[in-house]
């Protein structure tokens, strides 16, 4: 209760008066009350919102333009992230002939698994200013998985990153790494 | 021989200002929130680090939900969405009379092919919202609805924006055929719905 009542003493021996009612409404209740549903809707109001991610998506080629000369990449300056299946990732810097099974290297979704090697590789990079990196997503992984690693790219503060389909050389590497280990493979740094 | 006591106030507090302002700030609450419609199937998105808030503005939405089935959510606008009805039908040639119309109207999302959609539409609202549909909307290289849907949609309105609201364990696949059909009608800015999760420090 606000309100304390003290109780006057003294006087005594005097007149009895009829006591005064007091008019006052004890309010406390209505204020909890109004509170508490103000805490709700509010909260109801600012989480109904979902958070978004942007995602642009490059524009199909025009099949009648000319192709563009092909040009030529640095192997240093992009790193192939591979999403597998079960959450797992493996990455590489090599083109078709330098792939095999020791140099696509299975990593984890996280702080020190795939964020060291993008950073890593990004410090290794000859030109940081085009160092890209190249995320492939399998036909096993799940959309949680692109968008985790869509995540890293913001962490990261990697701008240059592009979403595209397995070579055939990868799948079949790939394939035959998710085939061959029934364990999980260990973590690489 | 009386001592001297001093004078013992009541506390009281004079509440009636701060109920004032509680309720008018609960009136404001009440007025302007927006319950959300519940959806018609569980659908959890992945977490991520952003912190951008869905924007408001005409918002359609797609929903991918765990078993790759595909949910379309027109904007909240009765005529656009009766035009787009109308463009649809055209498209399909299928018609719809003024019933559907309106059921169209008051639909939360669609998650029928084509040629289900007037008998969808036909159903009580009750069985409506707890249809789960077999199919969802198609979407492959063959049969690209749910892109039909986008279209036409943008066709009514150019302003329309596009939300995906996918499931954790959806599959990749599914996902990348929408994008590709995103990528067909040239429309290449959209966001993904995701939940919060707190920002790791470096």
């Amino acid at each position: 209760m606000a309100e304390v009542q003290v109780q006057e003493k003294g006087a005594k021996g005097g007149k009895v008066r009829s006591k005064k009612q007091s008019t006052r409404v004890d309010m406390t209740p209505m204020v909890d009350l109004g509170f508490l549903l103000i805490t709700f809707f509010m909260f109801t109001t600012t989480f109904s919102k979902p958070n978004v991610m942007d995602l642009g998506l490059p524009a199909k080629p025009d099949p009648n333009a000319p192709k563009p000369p092909p040009t030529e990449i640095d192997l240093s300056n992009s790193v192939t992230l591979l999403l597998g299946k079960n959450n797992r990732v493996f990455w590489h810097q090599q083109d078709q002939a330098g792939l095999n099974d020791q140099t696509l290297i299975e990593t984890t979704l996280d702080r020190e698994g795939i964020r060291e090697i993008i950073k890593q590789a990004k410090t290794r990079a000859k030109k940081k200013e085009l160092f890209t990196v190249i995320i492939k997503p399998t036909d096993d992984a799940v959309y949680k998985n692109f968008v985790d690693i869509l995540d890293e790219m913001a962490i990261t503060q990697s701008e240059r990153y592009g979403v595209t389909d397995l070579k055939p050389y990868e799948k079949a590497i790939y394939d035959k790494k998710v085939g061959n280990s029934g364990a999980p493979a260990p973590a690489t740094k | 021989m009386a001592r001297v006591k001093p004078k013992r106030h009541g506390v009281i507090t004079d509440m009636t200002a701060m109920c004032d302002v509680a309720f008018l700030l609960l009136t404001f609450f009440i007025l302007t929130t927006q319950f959300k419609k519940p959806d018609v199937e569980q659908i959890k998105p992945p977490s991520s680090i952003s912190e951008k808030l869905l924007p408001d503005a005409s918002l359609m939405t797609i929903n991918a939900t765990p078993d790759g089935k595909f949910y379309f959510q027109p904007v909240d606008n009765a005529r656009e969405r009766s035009e787009l009805l109308d463009k649809m039908g055209e498209k399909y040639g299928i018609a719809f009379d003024n019933n559907q119309k309106v059921a169209f109207q008051r639909v939360q999302a669609i998650g029928v092919p084509m040629n289900q959609l007037k008998s969808y539409l036909a159903l009580p609202e009750d069985e409506q919202k707890n249809f789960k549909s077999p199919t969802g909307i198609p979407m492959d290289s063959v049969n690209r609805q749910l892109v039909d849907w986008v279209q036409q949609s943008l066709s009514v309105n150019p302003d329309y924006k596009l939300a995906i609201k996918g499931d954790v364990t959806t599959e990749y696949p599914k996902v990348k055929s929408l994008f590709e059909g995103l990528r067909d009608i040239k429309f290449l800015n959209f966001w993904l719905i995701t939940s919060q999760e707190g920002k790791p420090n470096e």
